[in-house]
């Protein structure tokens, strides 16, 4: 089961992205309706168009639709759909926000299998995270120290808000948070 | 849309087709007409039929709708199983629109008609319930076929063009076609209602009607159409023999128009029944297994039915038997449809009712909850079902009737929400989507507060509306056919972008956009077969988009392109834009230049603003996330490929390097670079004449013209320069230092404009600059001029290497005078358009307000005003431009002035080897140049001017003013009066014709320090031949030769010790048999009034110098003493000179300044006497190096030179020495005789006095006035050794009183000479009534020895 983690500054460019893959076991919901076919995301894109476009990343194999499914993707871990995914998400995100004063947005959006959880902090910094199983202590705790970390990685002087974050201890902090909490 | 209606369970489908030959927009006009018919009145139906077919019939006064819609096309074949499960999904009916005329009467329609038909629908399908074919007259047959109108066969109703209501006529028609349909709807229940019919309901998930001839014998013979005439129509009760319909057969007995099924089967005929139906013997559920079949599928087609007949409580009474059986037998697909089904007929129900206005207020609970369970109870169910065995047609079925169900259900809040509430608006959205226009309101005002405004007075959110959209994406989406899944994206995108949640709708907007890429490539792929079936749907689907695709894709084999139109190309190309944008990713950021403009920018203003926001853009921080841009940017590429539309291919590659190459990998940049240019070589090699504009940047940061090389170099003079160039001071001294501290006009004269020649080359230097990693190549550069005429070749082909700035040199010639403005420049990349990038010069205060500008920019940078998609760059945030307006100053540019053709002087043969010079210090030599004018026009104006390497030391020691006024004069004496070159020839030569030669002769003077020296000579050709008066100009242009020459002096002489005595001390000099000239009688006799003059010559050079000094002085004869100076010795000459007086008025007048300088003070603390002394000092040498010139020459050869004395000092002593006194005092020693009083002289030899001792002697000091004022005057006389003499009266102060000019005056002292010996008397005359120093006005000496014998 993974987990992907955003953080988006506030014109949408990622300056930090995490996938966490967790022990737990991925309980996986499949609807009937989605058996017998290549899954989610491959439909979406791993059609004409990547044949096409010559893309180098390997996750994506080449599908025609419509001719059946018979090549299985990678479970949706595609990360140009993930991106595309928690990209989207901003719109209900941006929405959800300005009606709500929370920063802990529970759930806010679903799209293919994914659920969306976000928490945007004052100075609209938002956090992302992709999941798929409901964990919502979990993650509202995890929030909470990525925000901790994200703050004292702001303290620096150096550091704008549009930089992307490069700090290494930021980095093992999250995953540690990660690791703790999804 | 219209496929995915709210209500499209409750909508009978009316296919119209064209038939025959019938031209499209007649087609179009007629169709229009028929669709104005959305609802029929149940009233209005004929019910006349007393059959089986009367069941659906309504009763004649009830007051339902029969709901139609009218698509353009059938339902695909591959949905045929669904015939059953959702008869609404098909057409039920068709509706031909012939035209007939004269030549295609009303009978051939029919039969086109006909064939169109099965050429739509296969054999085996139930569907079309009824058709009809409507031949409308063509407007210019009037009467002329009114006999058809009677003729009326069967199937074909001609619609004569002369009737007066034709509307009311088609309504009528249609209605007979509705009960048509409605009649055959009883037929397809009756033969369900059959045990058999039901056997194949029940089958499997999605069973079919079986066609007749599938009907076997048995049934037919059996049961069937005997037992169906005695149902009786309206009123009849479903004769229920089975159990477990008796509930609701108590229930049904007071709806007097409902009709239930008539199922008398028995459960024991069904085991071989299904054997011989060849249908697999497969049990679906364990509860089947030996049951009856059970009733609740026929309850649910029958509740369909009744729900597409307008009957609503019939059906939701239908509904709700079925979904309690499905309940208690699991049948969750059915079940599910049901619930759908009793969604909808409970929304009709609303709308019939009033349009439900008023119930919406009163009820707490949304009155809209109940639909919404309801359907999400279905979602649910739908989601849950499984397909019994892998049927990939059963998954693609019930895929797309689950997202059916998803999208009817977010219809139905995205309907309320959209209108305001549940309400007569909502409703008839919901019924005919096709009718409001609510949607495109929604969409023109897309604002937060107006959408946020819906939500508030709804009560439904927008995230709601999307979560409950977003279940309806998914994997099953790939089961669907092209065509539905081409449907179901885009009623979700066009929701998304109702909504305004662009990002979700541009996710699914690149799904359909690679459903459609897919389709083209498949369809070219594939042979022509495959691809009519696949593409078909293709086609219509862009239709449905807007983008009117056609036969393009059809058509659209490799390399042949039937048709021209590139309509569809054009609308995938929009979506892909609009998608990109929202990614943040301009993909028109480079334009298409289309052939008609050149390219050219007309406007300042518009290259001064693109300037600035290119710069800014630079500046700004960048939007979005960079790795999903380049995977769209990618995709977009790849899809303009496939289309193939090589320009675009450009346009985005090229568009995507400009506005991504900071955030694209090294490989993405070239690739994306090779893509671009392939593309645009095959767009040229195609012809296509338009073309991508300029991309690549700024290319160009800076224009320069080359300096003229400096002979060619024009420099401009005032002509007034000429006239009063005498008057003015000699700019020498000076060199060239402008009289004002800050001079602004001359920091502006430096920039900006250079000057250049006509007719001759001019160079300019354009840097280049290439920001990208890959090697960018030009087509061409050339420059953009205004003013004079500018020939300028363009340069072609330029490679840039690189990340690096590239220096290009530019040749022209401007063939007239004039100004000449750079612009800037014109740039064309390969395959582009040329544009022109103009390059202003910055002033001072535009440098300034970018910098302002600029940081503005920064200090914004760290904090965001708009977040998301406002922040996009081109969102056109007027943040820091409203902070600084830019100034709408006209730009300065590069300006050159092109000056009148120039002559040419060139040197042609010097006197000099290796243009060195070799002097002795002080000689003069002679350089001799000539000149000849290569040029075409002559010279008329002839300079020349020196420079060498002791002036600028000079200068600024001047310029520093730290000298003392000596040192001062000493320095311009040097510069002015000793100058290392010279030239004497002002007037010598006046013009030079073209071809001319002249000789030129410098005098060069050695000059100790000097290394190095420039001959310039400027010329001229001033005095042209003029037009007119107006043509007079006030500058003239000279140009300047210039010829350097290496200097070497040799120091061989240095004088030291520069002495003046005064000639009474060298009496021991001349007694040891010295200088024959000092001891000439001539000085002896006047020896007080001559004093020596002498120096010291060091020859420190390698070969013997004889050195000469001469005096020249009035009153004497010219005398000269000469040495020879070996070398490295030193020789001392002496010379005499008479002693001389200034007048006081020259002595006493400041030293001068050779150079008129201005605002001189006196730096000096000397008191005013001190000054006086240094005066007086400098005026006496002035006059001493007047006199005495010394020269050399070599001992053995013939060079000669002068030697300097300027170096010598002058000390008091000197002066002393020098200068006649003021006094003069005669001192000699007499003897009176006893008797007379007549003095008479002590007799002396040889000039020596030799009195007697102890004899009395008289010291005769004799006092005259030389000068003309009177003086009054005190004596002190010294006598040494003075213990042995003894005098009469004092020796000191002894008073003389006032004495007139030229007087003298007698004192006499007694003395007496106590021993023999040498003795010493000396007078000093004083002034009274000055200082006590420097007030000694003459002195005198006389020096006896006593001797006794006398």
């Amino acid at each position: 089961m993974s987990h992907h983690l955003f953080l988006l500054s506030p014109s949408d460019t990622p300056l930090y992205s995490l996938t966490h893959y967790s022990t737990k076991p991925a309980q996986t919901i499949s609807s009937p309706l989605s058996s017998n076919l290549p899954t989610w995301s491959t439909s979406a894109f791993a059609g004409t168009l990547t044949a096409l476009s010559g893309a180098s990343s390997a996750t994506q194999s080449h599908h025609v639709p419509g001719q059946g499914g018979g090549v299985r993707m990678g479970g949706g871990q595609d990360r140009h759909v993930i991106q595309m995914i928690a990209n989207a998400s901003l719109d209900i995100i941006e929405d959800v926000m300005r009606k709500d004063g929370t920063m802990y947005l529970k759930s806010v959006d679903k799209f293919n299998e994914w659920t969306v959880s976000a928490f945007v902090t004052p100075g609209n910094m938002k956090f992302i995270l992709l999941h798929e199983t409901k964990n919502d202590d979990g993650i509202r705790s995890f929030f909470h120290d990525v925000w901790e970390l994200y703050l004292k990685t702001m303290l620096n002087p150096f550091h704008t808000a549009h930089s992307p974050i490069r700090s290494t201890v930021f980095d093992t902090r999250v995953r540690a948070s990660a690791k703790k909490y999804l | 849309m219209n496929s995915h209606a709210f209500a499209s369970l409750a909508h009978i489908r009316i296919l119209l087709v064209p038939v025959g030959s019938i031209p499209r927009n007649t087609f179009e006009k007629h169709a229009a007409e028929i669709r104005t018919f959305d609802s029929i009145r149940l009233g209005d139906i004929p019910a006349d039929t007393k059959d089986e077919r009367a069941r659906f019939m309504p009763s004649p006064l009830s007051s339902g709708y029969l709901h139609l819609s009218f698509p353009a096309h059938p339902t695909t074949s591959a949905h045929l199983p669904l015939s059953l499960f959702r008869p609404s999904h098909f057409t039920l009916g068709v509706i031909g629109i012939a035209l007939c005329s004269r030549g295609n009467p009303a009978a051939s329609a029919l039969e086109q008609f006909e064939n169109t038909l099965s050429d739509l629908s296969s054999e085996d399908s139930t569907f079309p319930l009824a058709k009809i074919c409507f031949a409308f007259e063509d407007d210019g047959l009037e009467g002329g076929t009114g006999s058809n109108v009677g003729e009326n066969v069967s199937g074909l109703v001609v619609i004569p063009s002369v009737m007066g209501n034709k509307k009311l006529y088609i309504g009528t028609l249609l209605a007979d076609l509705c009960s048509q349909i409605l009649g055959e709807f009883g037929r397809v229940v009756n033969v369900l209602e059959t045990p058999l019919g039901n056997e194949y309901l029940n089958s499997t998930l999605f069973p079919t009607l079986p066609t007749s001839s599938q009907m076997p014998p048995p049934l037919d013979s059996d049961s069937k159409f005997d037992s169906v005439p005695h149902i009786p129509s309206h009123s009849s009760q479903p004769e229920l023999a089975s159990s477990n319909l008796t509930a609701p057969s108590n229930f049904l007995l007071k709806r007097n128009s409902s009709s239930g099924p008539g199922i008398n089967s028995s459960p024991s005929t069904n085991p071989h029944r299904q054997s011989t139906l060849g249908i697999p013997p497969v049990k679906k559920r364990s509860t089947a297994v030996g049951a009856v079949s059970p009733h609740g599928r026929l309850y649910k087609v029958l509740a369909d039915f009744f729900l597409l007949a307008g009957r609503t409580e019939d059906a939701a009474l239908w509904y709700t038997e079925a979904i309690v059986l499905f309940k208690a037998a699991q049948d969750p697909v059915w079940h599910a449809s049901a619930l759908e089904g009793m969604a909808i007929a409970s929304v009709l129900d609303s709308w019939s009712a009033g349009h439900g206005l008023q119930t919406s207020i009163s009820n707490a609970n949304e009155p809209w909850n109940d639909v919404y369970d309801r359907l999400s109870q279905s979602i649910l169910l739908y989601m849950r079902a499984t397909v019994p065995f892998d049927i990939a047609q059963d998954y693609s079925l019930l895929a797309y009737i689950y997202t059916a169900a998803v999208l009817r259900q977010t219809s139905l809040l995205f309907c309320v929400w959209s209108a305001k509430g549940w309400g007569a608006l909502a409703f008839t959205s919901m019924l005919q989507p096709g009718a409001t226009s609510y949607m495109q309101k929604i969409t023109s005002d897309n604002s937060w507060s107006n959408l946020e405004r819906l939500s508030t007075v709804t009560g439904i959110s927008r995230s709601q509306i999307a979560n409950v959209l977003s279940q309806a994406h998914g994997p099953w989406l790939l089961h669907l056919g092209s065509h539905e899944r081409l449907t179901v994206l885009q009623s979700i995108a066009s929701i998304y972008a109702c909504l305004g949640y662009k990002r979700k709708e541009v996710y699914i907007l690149r799904e359909i956009l690679s459903c459609l890429m897919d389709l083209v490539v498949c369809g070219r792929e594939e042979n022509d077969q495959l691809r009519k079936s696949d593409v078909g749907g293709a086609i219509r689907n862009l239709d449905a988009l807007g983008g009117d695709e056609g036969a393009k894709i059809a058509n659209g084999s490799v390399g042949i392109r039937q048709n021209e139109s590139s309509e569809g190309n054009q609308s995938i190309l929009r979506i892909l834009i609009y998608a990109c944008r929202v990614l943040g990713v301009d993909l028109e950021s480079v334009k298409i230049a289309h052939p008609g403009n050149d390219g050219h920018l007309g406007d300042d203003d518009d290259g001064m603003e693109s300037i600035i926001s290119e710069e800014e853009e630079a500046v700004a921080e960048s939007f979005g996330w960079p790795e999903l841009q380049v995977g769209v940017v990618r995709e977009a590429i790849a899809i303009a490929e496939a289309l193939p539309d090589h320009l675009a291919v450009g346009q985005i590659a090229l568009s995507a390097l400009k506005s991504m190459h900071s955030v694209l990998s090294i490989g993405d940049q070239h690739h994306l670079y090779q893509t671009a240019s392939r593309a645009l070589a095959i767009t040229r090699r195609r012809g296509d004449p338009s073309a991508v504009e300029y991309w690549a940047g700024r290319p160009i940061l800076s224009i320069a013209v080359l300096p003229l090389p400096l002979i060619r170099l024009p420099i401009e003079k005032p002509m007034s320069a000429l006239a009063s160039r005498l008057s003015t001071m000699n700019p020498i001294l000076t060199g060239v230092t402008d009289p004002f501290l800050y001079n602004p006009r001359k920091s502006l004269a430096g920039k900006g404009k250079s000057i250049l020649v006509q007719n001759e080359p001019i160079e300019l230097v354009v840097t280049l600059q290439n920001p990208f990693v890959f090697e960018l190549e030009l087509q061409s550069l050339s420059l953009s001029t205004t003013g004079v005429p500018f020939e300028c070749t363009p340069i072609s082909s330029i490679v840039i290497p690189p990340n690096s700035l590239y220096p290009v040199t530019m040749v022209g010639t401007a063939p007239s005078p004039g100004i000449l403005v750079v612009r800037g420049c014109v740039v064309q990349a390969p395959g582009g358009a040329a544009r022109e990038f103009i390059l202003p010069l910055s002033t001072d205060g535009e440098e300034e307000r970018l910098s302002r500008r600029q940081s503005a920019i920064k200090c914004e940078s760290g904090r965001t005003k708009y977040t998301g998609l406002d922040s996009r760059p081109w969102k056109g945030q007027k943040r820091a431009s409203a902070v600084l307006p830019p100034t709408k100053k006209a730009s300065r540019f590069l300006e050159c002035s092109v000056i009148p053709e120039q002559p040419l002087l060139r040197i042609r043969w010097t006197s000099l080897t290796h243009e060195a010079v070799m002097l002795y210090d002080g000689e003069k030599s002679t350089i001799r140049l000539t000149l000849e004018n290569v040029s075409s026009l002559p010279v008329d104006f002839l300079r020349l001017s020196f420079e060498d390497s002791t002036m600028a030391p000079a200068q600024s020691a001047l310029a520093d003013g730290e000298l003392s006024v000596f040192e001062t004069y000493e320095t311009e004496y040097d510069l002015i009066h000793r100058q290392a070159f010279s030239w004497h020839g002002d007037k010598e030569i006046t013009d030079i014709k073209p071809g001319q030669k002249v000789a030129v002769v410098v005098t060069c003077l050695g000059k100790v320090g000097c290394t190095s020296g420039a001959i310039h000579v400027s010329y001229s050709y001033v005095h042209r031949p003029r037009n007119g008066p107006e043509d007079a100009v006030d500058v003239f242009h000279t140009r300047q030769l210039t010829y350097p020459v290496t200097v070497t002096v040799y120091h061989m002489l240095e004088c030291y010790d520069m002495n003046i005595l005064p000639l009474d001390n060298v009496d021991d000099l001349v007694d040891k048999g010295g200088d024959e000239l000092l001891s000439s009688q001539q000085y002896l006799e006047q020896r007080a009034e001559w004093c020596l003059f002498s120096v010291d010559v060091r020859n420190t050079y390698g070969l013997p110098f004889e050195v000469t000094f001469e005096r020249n002085q009035e009153g004497t004869p010219q005398a000269s003493a000469s040495s020879i100076v070996p070398p490295g010795s030193m020789s001392r000459v002496t010379i005499p000179v008479k002693k001389f007086k200034l007048p006081d008025e020259l002595v006493t007048r400041a030293i001068p300044t050779l150079s008129d300088r201005q605002f001189v003070v006196a730096r000096s603390s000397l008191s005013s006497e001190g000054e006086g002394a240094q005066r007086e000092l400098f005026w006496y040498r002035e006059e001493l190096l007047k006199l005495v010139r010394g020269h050399w020459r070599e001992a053995n050869g013939t060079r000669s030179g002068e030697v300097s004395l300027r170096q010598q000092r002058m000390t008091l002593p000197m002066l002393k020495a020098l200068r006649t006194d003021a006094v003069r005092v005669d001192m000699s020693l007499v003897q009176y005789d006893q008797d007379n009083s007549t003095p008479c002289l002590v007799e002396h030899t040889k000039r020596k006095i030799h009195p007697i001792p102890n004899d009395i002697f008289y010291l005769r000091t004799e006092i005259s006035n030389t000068t003309t004022s009177p003086l009054v005057l005190a004596l002190d006389l010294v006598i040494d050794p003075q213990e042995h003499v003894i005098i009469e009266g004092t020796l000191l102060d002894i008073p003389l009183g006032r004495l007139e000019g030229g007087d003298s005056q007698v004192i006499e002292l007694a003395v007496c000479f106590l021993c023999s010996g040498r003795f010493d008397f000396g007078v000093e005359a004083r002034m009274l009534g000055t200082s006590d120093s420097g007030n000694r006005a003459g002195i005198g000496r006389l020096r006896t020895t006593v001797r006794e014998d006398g």
